[in-house]
């Protein structure tokens, strides 16, 4: 194992957290503020890279089937948010009933509309090209890929740290009646989280078409691999995800190196390990069950 | 007491007639009805008397099936077959709900989410063993010590006679006093802690029972099809029995059976018009959410209580208490 | 020679001292209360002692043990048992089956697998004469959700007693009762046998001083006095909390 291809796998498995990351951290703040686990957070995912791939293949520039994409999951998300999740705030069995045939139903669709066969978005021929550090050759597109993750993670903490939104949904929205009585108009606040989760959801898979490809199964896929993030990096803190999903791309990716029948027990491990030492996630606070 | 041994002489009695008025298909059909039963039930327990919602409960299910398509070859006795697919996966539960209930009930979900796809994924990926995605066949014979048994009739009776043993068994522990502390522990985990209850040695013990189950349940389908793949840990199957239950009443023992039945019913009838089933399954569990009134079993005690309302006076002392479990 | 002896324990949650170095034994036999205004740290008191909340520091000692690193679970089998300030029952069942589960905590049966709970004629024997002894038998088959708060709140006592603890912790037993439901509870209280010793968190003066052997005076998580009723009625520092508080000690 050369040095050089060693830093390219260790880019890839970086691009792949990113990714994870971008859609664990919509996951994660869905489920922090409206105490919602959204099953059909990976069918997100793949649509978002359908659209854009169904953009791509009527001469769309990736520049604007990306945004294109972003905008189309995030309506998908209102409109899911206002028409049933609305009807079962707080129950949570309910919930979890909800989103499951949610995500039968998008993925099925999915897959009636684009067919079975595996499918892969062209990177964009500005990042089309490579890098030299050196003896080190990196692709462009992977870094850019890393780029975004980091300029996600730097919105995120400005949102939270200097706007107003932002400290009410890291108090915790535990008491909407309250909540409401500060002014704030909680059920806009939903619906924006919501729909913001599933934008970054569309984003996520949009970026991993190039690297992940779309087919029947991706969605169960990414979303294991989304939960497994959120777990280990804890509830609700995106900061948690952010740690999480590099520390699983990389062991990830490095792992499909030296094990590749075995990759997703080493992850489905790193995350039992971090449960038994700390049962809430690296980040994580107390529940409220 | 006695209504509940009516119900189990009704139950036996509609399970030996049942192939009298049926076609082979039929039969089939609730031969495979009873396997999903028993997996379903199994499903019931944790969910509707340990208050435990698992969205990989098939993880046993393939654990059990895979381990008779596996040991096939090496044993051929049916009884030391099924019972260490029943031990293996009642092991598996074991271990694996020792970290998993640890955790609050949201990360449970998602980590026995991820438990079953790590199984379906490790029954894809190790080929050699398994045959991957292509599954492998079963060589066994269900020979009870009297012949081998292949035709549909005396495999229906084989997993009907599974079915009714697991309902009794299930039935006695529900009352158990294990039975009753772990739905009290549902019911009200801080007061059952007050009084002293381990709850987590209880929770514990209720997800194994179930894992042993599904994992019998498993071990049957093995017999059963002949043929097992990844597909039997995939979480579309842990959402399938999910919907059993949900249909059929959570928190009744009989509920999820009766909901395996109309699911399997309802599966075979759309799926010969149309290849959208899953899309259409979502779509009944999404109304089925929406509309919110709980699952079958839940209509019949209502119903049942609404009647005995009215025929009762207005003085709530003497009311009797209301049989939670209505069947 | 105490039973049960707090000592010195703290604790705080971020930048707020809910306790500070709080002391408190209870004697053999003893009914020892504890008053204070809102606030004073009480139901956190029982939290710490009880294990649901670690405490900073200090200790809890039990018949010599230390038991503030046991999970809570464990107390019950050493003898302590505690109720909780807002009903805490199990609600969509019958009172007969609320006691069912409160007595089969500690029966040696409880592990079992087949045999029904009904059948352990120990379990009826115990749960008839629960009723019988406190009058409720008319409610056995009464769902809880549908006794009066009254009614649920001598629950609340029962299911603590059937365990036949050494210690009760009885956190506010009267909150929110009639003054009639009052003067019910007090008198139970005082039915209860000197073979359980009762540490009780209360706020209504009157059944304070029908029921108590000593007095403890929590204010703002510290122990601002502590003794026999007569010296407590009469200690300067308490009556101007209580009179600056609104509250009036004479009973």
């Amino acid at each position: 194992m050369t040095l050089s291809i060693l830093s390219v796998q260790l880019l890839t498995g970086l691009a792949y957290g990113m990714l994870y990351f971008m859609i664990a951290a919509g996951l994660t703040i869905i489920l922090g503020v409206m105490n919602i686990v959204n099953l059909a957070h990976g069918t997100f995912f793949l649509t978002g890279a359908y659209v854009a791939f169904s953009l791509l293949s009527n001469q769309v520039s990736f520049w604007i089937a990306l945004p294109i994409s972003v905008a189309v999951m995030a309506i998908v998300g209102i409109v899911i948010e206002k028409l049933f999740i609305r009807r079962v705030y707080g129950k949570e069995l309910e919930q979890v009933l909800l989103t499951f045939g949610l995500a039968f139903i998008i993925a099925d669709a999915a897959e009636w509309i684009w067919g079975t066969e595996i499918q892969t978005l062209a990177v964009p021929s500005l990042l089309d090209t490579s890098i030299s550090f050196g003896t080190l050759v990196f692709p462009v597109y992977r870094l850019f890929v890393v780029l975004v993750g980091c300029a996600l993670a730097a919105l995120l903490w400005y949102f939270e740290t200097r706007t107003r939104i932002g400290a009410v949904i890291r108090a915790g929205v535990d008491d909407r009646a309250m909540v409401s009585a500060l002014g704030i108009n909680v059920g806009l606040v939903f619906t924006g989280v919501f729909a913001f989760g599933a934008g970054l959801a569309g984003l996520s898979g949009v970026l991993g078409g190039p690297l992940l490809g779309m087919y029947t199964g991706l969605d169960s896929e990414i979303l294991v691999t989304s939960l497994i993030v959120v777990v280990v990096g804890g509830l609700g803190s995106w900061r948690g995800s952010f740690i999480g999903a590099i520390l699983i791309g990389l062991i990830e990716t490095l792992g499909k190196i030296w094990f590749p029948s075995l990759s997703m027990l080493i992850v489905f491990l790193i995350m039992v390990v971090v449960l038994i030492i700390r049962p809430q996630g690296l980040f994580g606070r107390g529940v409220t069950s | 007491m006695t209504r509940q041994i009516q119900m189990l002489l009704l139950l036996v009695i509609i399970v030996i007639c049942a192939p009298w008025i049926m076609t082979q298909y039929g039969l089939t059909l609730a031969t495979e009805i009873m396997i999903m039963a028993i997996f379903a039930m199994s499903l019931g327990l944790i969910m509707g008397y340990a208050g435990m919602v698992s969205l990989g409960h098939a993880a046993f299910f393939g654990i059990g099936a895979y381990t008779v398509a596996l040991l096939g070859p090496l044993l051929h006795n049916v009884f030391l077959l099924v019972l260490c697919a029943i031990l293996l996966s009642s092991l598996i539960a074991l271990l694996s709900g020792m970290v998993f209930i640890r955790t609050s009930h949201f990360y449970f979900l998602m980590i026995t989410l991820a438990f079953g796809q790590l199984l379906f994924a490790l029954f894809w990926q190790l080929k050699s063993w398994t045959g991957g995605a292509d599954g492998m066949k079963v060589s066994v014979s269900m020979d009870l010590g009297f012949g081998d048994i292949f035709s549909p009739l005396g495999l229906y009776y084989v997993m009907a006679v599974a079915f009714l043993f697991i309902y009794v068994l299930l039935r006695l522990f529900v009352q158990s006093p294990a039975g009753r502390i772990i739905k009290g522990v549902m019911e009200n985990e801080s007061r059952m802690i007050a009084l002293g209850y381990p709850i987590r040695s209880y929770k514990l013990l209720a997800y194994t029972i179930s894992g042993g189950i599904a994992g019998f349940a498993g071990a049957l389908y093995a017999y059963y099809n002949l043929f097992v793949s990844p597909d039997l840990s995939n979480w579309m199957f842990s959402g399938q029995v999910m919907i059993m239950v949900i249909i059929g009443g959570v928190g009744t023992l009989l509920g999820p059976a009766i909901g395996a039945g109309l699911f399997i019913i309802l599966q075979n009838f759309i799926s010969s018009y149309t290849e959208r089933w899953s899309m259409i399954m979502g779509i009944l569990l999404v109304a089925l959410v929406l509309a919110g009134k709980g699952g079958i079993a839940h209509w019949f005690a209502y119903i049942g209580s609404m009647v005995r309302r009215m025929r009762m006076k207005k003085d709530t002392r003497t009311k009797p208490k209301e049989e939670e479990v209505s069947d | 020679m105490s039973l049960l002896q707090v000592e010195n324990i703290s604790k705080s949650y971020k930048q707020l001292q809910v306790l500070h170095q709080v002391s408190v034994d209870v004697r053999p036999g003893e009914r020892h209360v504890i008053i204070g205004p809102n606030g004073a740290g009480k139901t956190t008191l029982f939290h710490c002692i009880t294990g649901l909340t670690p405490i900073d520091d200090g200790k809890v000692i039990w018949e010599g043990e230390e038991i503030h690193r046991l999970y809570p679970h464990r107390l019950v089998h050493l003898g302590l048992s505690r109720t909780f300030q807002k009903n805490n029952l199990f609600g969509n069942l019958s009172v007969e089956e609320n006691l069912h589960l409160a007595i089969a905590a500690r029966k040696p049966y409880r592990w079992q697998l087949l045999k029904s709970l009904l059948a352990f004629p120990d379990l009826k024997e115990e749960t008839e004469s629960f009723l019988e002894q406190w009058e409720i038998t008319a409610l056995r088959g009464v769902l809880v959700n549908n006794l009066s708060y009254g009614e649920q709140r001598l629950l609340e006592v029962l299911l603590a007693l059937a365990s036949h603890p050494r210690i009760l912790l009885l956190d506010e037993p009267t909150s929110g009762m009639s003054p009639a439901e009052t003067a019910q509870t007090a008198a139970m209280i005082r039915r209860l046998p000197r073979s359980v010793s009762l540490l009780v968190i209360e706020h209504d003066m009157e059944v304070v001083f029908s029921i108590a052997d000593r007095i403890t005076v929590l204010h703002h998580g510290e122990v601002i006095a502590q003794g026999k009723p007569e010296e407590i009625r009469n200690d300067g520092m308490v009556r101007h909390i209580y009179f600056g508080g609104g509250a009036k000690i004479h009973a």
